[in-house]
């Protein structure tokens, strides 16, 4: 019989921040967009104090028009607050100093088009003032990150949706940030680079860098961010760290295997003897995002047909098995 | 052409006006600066205590003009700047904006078939097409590739990802600017050197032969020369006279005919005429004197006989800030003076730095004199003049040389080294460098007319001497660079309004402000009517009403007193602000003007060439620190 194991939702492996420096800063921010005579139009955030520290990975969590974009304009000095203030590494927001240790991917990566992905990176590279070696350097160890080098030399105007973030993602990087603000950083992103992008973040933090992110992707938000805040018209509704917020005290979960319809009857049988409530006993689901990882990762290891589950409809089945003898025909 | 006084300025002369100081460029650039940064500080003042708070806003405008200084000027780094300029100019290309050189061949291509074959200065026609339509052109292109391009990047935000790296303002706008002028750049030398083509191969041509030659004696009695006159071709023939030199062979330059002459040879013992080509273009570089009038007692004035309609024409010219406090209203523009023929009135030019080491041969003397008939004389015949060489120290006086005077086109002359005349005393040959110049080099020509009861009119810039020649290349060269400035100047403007405005709205002011520049001679003389109290249509209102009730210009306005006055006073107060806007804006008919010295042959002088760079300097700091703050004080994502 397998060992039954009792986990907690799962825990990140950063230690909790008490002592490390505050990288980002906003202090009773408020944002109030107005018309052209002035008039008050949207009241967009509504005093945000919050601080991001060092080397964690922060999310801004919301729906849209929460004021996640405008909080992270603030911050880049896109906006300038009507109130409040903005400190990024001690200095206002307002400063362009400031961007030299600021990686930024935005919503939609706002590239030029006419320019190919090698001439993109080398333009920001160039912006930086970096010498023509180590930007040359750089440059193709960030194509070779993002997974592009096929495609280095074609203008960024025939790329698809998920090469734009990758070039969006490389030209944020390109000066070695300390701070990464990543913007939507998921959205419109296939599952694997999906899974990609959330890699490379975690990766990041891991080289000692601050992440602060914003998103309306819950699971992916659940799955990287040490902190969140969570904000809604405006203003700041929750803030902590995902583990405790998710943490739901007075459930607990029991993962086992091998175990016999007896054996589950016993527990349950247990567990009311010991006066708790059982709320289900089920097999889990694993997630729709492990499940297609599987597939193609199967795939890429052999390709061709695939024999599809049983699960699936009959019918169905027998169509896609048609196209796969086709596929395979021709 | 006619030069105007402020024409002749030496570049310190017109930077610095010694005797009127309120004309002074430099005043006029402090000025309008210092309006600049006063207005800019009141109005971003304004902004940000309406946005912030009376006493907030004062710290913000003081912390971006901390930043300016502290931080982003020093801070500009010309790599960033060559970045954005290299994208900016990348942008241009990609976008295919150098079709338009293509479109300019394509044009000049046809544009033959249009030009006037049947001109008398084809090279005038030629050279002044080119460049006109070379700089409406660019001027164009230049409009509408700096007002879009800002706006474009604000909306697609492309922006964003570029300000959120440790970019200056001070560098995005260097960048734009720099990066479209090295695309106007990249436009203008092509079509330089197509135009350059197109003007002297277009100027090219043969004459078949010789139509009739005739042996004649010479001037001397002593040998014989040969007259004759050219096919027709082209619609002109030269007329020639050759010389045969100790071997047998004959050489001889034809008349001026359309602006050109030819060398006609033949070789001893052969009978082909051999007819070269046209000359090549020259651009004359002309060696002014000052002007002086003897009236018809021989007494000296300072102007000559007005003939009627000169004086009158007066105005403020660019007087600079002057004309702005109304403090001059003497005439500005010049205007011809008369000498009367068969009296004592003659026109005298004392004209300075008369050197052996510049006149070599002889003194190559240019006339481009105006005659003005009182009566119908012998109407067959040209009125006639004398030019006479004067050394006014040592009263030295050559013998009167008579000449003919040809209307609307330039008299050339050469005077001779030795002349006969009087040193004084005796009559004998005069050496003009031994007998006639000054010690101080300076050398007096006198002109008369010879017609009783005829005129003859001139002003400074119609007699010069022509000490040298520069050659067509250049002086086209330094037209275009003229037309290069102008872009530079627009590409600035458009590159400030687009800071704050969006494309198209930034375009039009560009272009508002192209075109103010082009009224302002218009504007000024409005102004100058209406200081001086002339009827002469009045303002834009009453221009308007007059044009309604279909009133002559002239005539008093026929409203009643009441409406009249508000009118008038509304006028005033109109034209008054369109002098002070058309003041702060470049003069760009100015610097089109040198396309005029290109056309008509004349060396485009130096410090002309000099005035136009240091105004465009000055014009693209002014648009530079403008569209600076309010880059900076703008909210990019807003």
């Amino acid at each position: 019989m397998e060992t039954e194991q009792i986990t907690a939702t799962q825990e990140p492996a950063t230690p909790v921040a008490t002592d490390r420096q505050v990288v980002i800063e906003t202090r009773n921010l408020s944002k109030i967009y107005r018309d052209f005579w002035g008039r008050e139009k949207v009241k967009a955030l509504k005093s945000l104090d919050i601080e991001v520290q060092q080397g964690e990975i922060f999310g801004l969590l919301g729906p849209n028009g929460s004021g996640k974009s405008t909080t992270i304009k603030l911050i880049l000095g896109l906006l300038f607050p009507t109130s409040g203030r903005v400190l990024v590494f001690d200095k206002d927001a307002s400063e362009t100093r400031k961007n030299e240790r600021i990686g930024y991917l935005p919503e939609e990566s706002y590239l030029y088009k006419f320019l190919t992905a090698e001439e993109t990176l080398d333009f920001y590279g160039r912006l930086f003032d970096m010498s023509g070696e180590h930007r040359k350097r750089r440059v193709n160890e960030l194509i070779k990150l993002v997974g592009l080098e096929h495609a280095r030399h074609r203008q960024l105007r025939e790329y698809s949706k998920g090469m734009m973030r990758r070039v969006g993602l490389a030209q944020a990087l390109i000066n070695d940030p300390d701070l990464i603000i990543l913007d939507e950083p998921t959205t419109g992103l296939d599952p694997i680079a999906t899974r990609e992008m959330k890699d490379t973040i975690l990766n990041l933090r891991e080289q000692g860098k601050t992440v602060l992110l914003c998103s309306h992707q819950l699971a992916d938000v659940q799955d990287v961010c040490d902190r969140v805040a969570i904000l809604h018209q405006g203003e700041l509704k929750e803030l902590g760290r995902v583990s405790d917020l998710l943490k739901v005290q007075d459930v607990t979960e029991v993962h086992a295997r091998g175990l016999s319809d007896d054996a589950k009857q016993e527990i349950a049988e247990l567990i009311k003897r010991h006066g708790g409530e059982l709320k289900s006993i089920d097999n889990p689901t694993a997630t729709m995002e492990e499940l297609f990882l599987n597939i193609v990762r199967e795939s890429e290891a052999r390709p061709g047909a695939r024999r599809l589950s049983t699960a699936a409809g009959s019918e169905t089945a027998a169509a896609s098995d048609g196209a796969a003898k086709d596929g395979d025909a021709s | 052409m006619t030069l105007q006084p402020e024409d002749f300025w030496s570049y310190s002369e017109w930077l610095l006006r010694p005797d009127a100081f309120l004309q002074s460029a430099i005043l006029q650039g402090i000025v309008l600066a210092i309006l600049a940064v006063l207005i800019g500080l009141i109005i971003g003042y304004l902004l940000a205590a309406a946005r912030k708070g009376p006493s907030e806003g004062f710290y913000s405008v003081a912390r971006v003009v901390r930043d300016l200084f502290v931080f982003d000027l020093p801070g500009t780094s010309p790599a960033r700047v060559y970045a954005l300029g290299r994208l900016a100019f990348k942008e241009a290309i990609r976008r295919r904006v150098l079709i338009v050189a293509g479109i300019f061949v394509v044009g000049l291509l046809f544009a033959g078939w249009y030009l006037n074959p049947n001109s008398d200065d084809p090279a005038r026609l030629y050279i002044s097409f080119v460049l006109t339509a070379t700089n409406y052109l660019i001027l164009m292109l230049a409009l509408f590739i700096s007002a879009f391009s800002l706006p474009a990047d604000i909306q697609n935000r492309t922006l964003y990802t570029i300000v959120t790296k440790p970019v200056r303002a001070t560098e995005i706008v260097l960048g734009r600017v720099l990066g479209f002028v090295a695309v106007g750049t990249c436009l203008l030398v092509p079509m330089g050197v197509a135009s350059y083509f197109f003007v002297t191969r277009g100027l090219q041509h043969d004459h078949a032969g010789i139509e009739e030659i005739e042996k004649v004696p010479d001037s001397s009695g002593q040998g014989f020369v040969y007259v004759g006159k050219t096919t027709y071709d082209r619609n002109h023939f030269h007329t020639f006279t050759l010389f045969e030199d100790e071997e047998g062979n004959l050489e001889g330059v034809t008349n001026i005919a359309r602006g050109h002459q030819h060398i006609i040879t033949r070789k001893q013992g052969s009978d082909d005429y051999v007819i070269e080509r046209p000359l090549p273009l020259t651009a004359r570089v002309p060696a002014y004197g000052d002007l002086y009038f003897l009236d018809r007692t021989g007494q000296r004035t300072e102007s000559g006989i007005d003939a009627g309609y000169e004086q009158r024409k007066g105005g403020y010219g660019s007087a600079g800030l002057e004309r702005l406090i109304g403090r001059t209203s003497e005439a500005k523009r010049i205007e011809f003076g008369y000498v009367e023929g068969g009296s004592l009135g003659a026109g005298i030019f004392t004209f300075p730095n008369v050197t052996e080491a510049k006149y070599v041969e002889d003194i190559p003397l240019q006339l481009n004199l105006r005659a003005y008939r009182a009566h119908k004389g012998k109407i067959d015949r040209k009125l006639r003049g004398t030019i006479t060489l004067r050394n006014p120290d040592s009263g030295a006086v050559t013998n009167a040389r008579t000449f003919e005077v040809n209307e609307y086109q330039v008299d050339d002359y050469r005077i001779p080294l030795v002349l006969p005349g009087n040193d004084g005393e005796n009559n004998r040959d005069l050496n003009v460098f031994e007998d006639l110049v000054t010690d101080e080099g300076t050398l007096q020509i006198e002109l008369r007319c010879l017609d009783r009861g005829q005129y003859l009119g001139m002003t400074k810039g119609d007699v010069f001497l022509k000490p040298q020649e520069t050659s067509f290349a250049w002086n086209l060269t330094k037209a275009y660079i003229s037309i290069w400035l102008q872009m530079v100047m627009v590409i600035s403007f458009g590159v400030m309004f687009s800071t704050f405005l969006n494309g198209s709205v930034a375009m039009l002011m560009t272009f508002v402000c192209v075109l103010l520049g082009f009224a302002a001679e218009g504007i000024y003389d409005v102004r100058h009517f209406i200081d001086s109290n002339q009827s002469m249509g009045g303002g834009p209102i009453e221009s308007l009403i007059r044009i309604a009730k279909q009133d002559a210009m002239t005539t008093e306005l026929d409203v009643d007193a009441l409406t009249s006055k508000v009118v008038k006073g509304a006028d005033t107060a109109i034209i008054y602000s369109m002098d002070a806007i058309a003041t702060s804006l470049p003069n760009l008919p100015k610097m089109l003007g040198t396309a005029e010295y290109a056309a008509s042959g004349f060396d485009i002088f130096g410090s002309l060439l000099g005035r136009h760079i240091t105004t465009t300097l000055a014009y693209f700091l002014v648009a530079f620190f403008v569209s600076y703050f309010c880059l900076k004080t703008r909210e990019i994502a807003a």
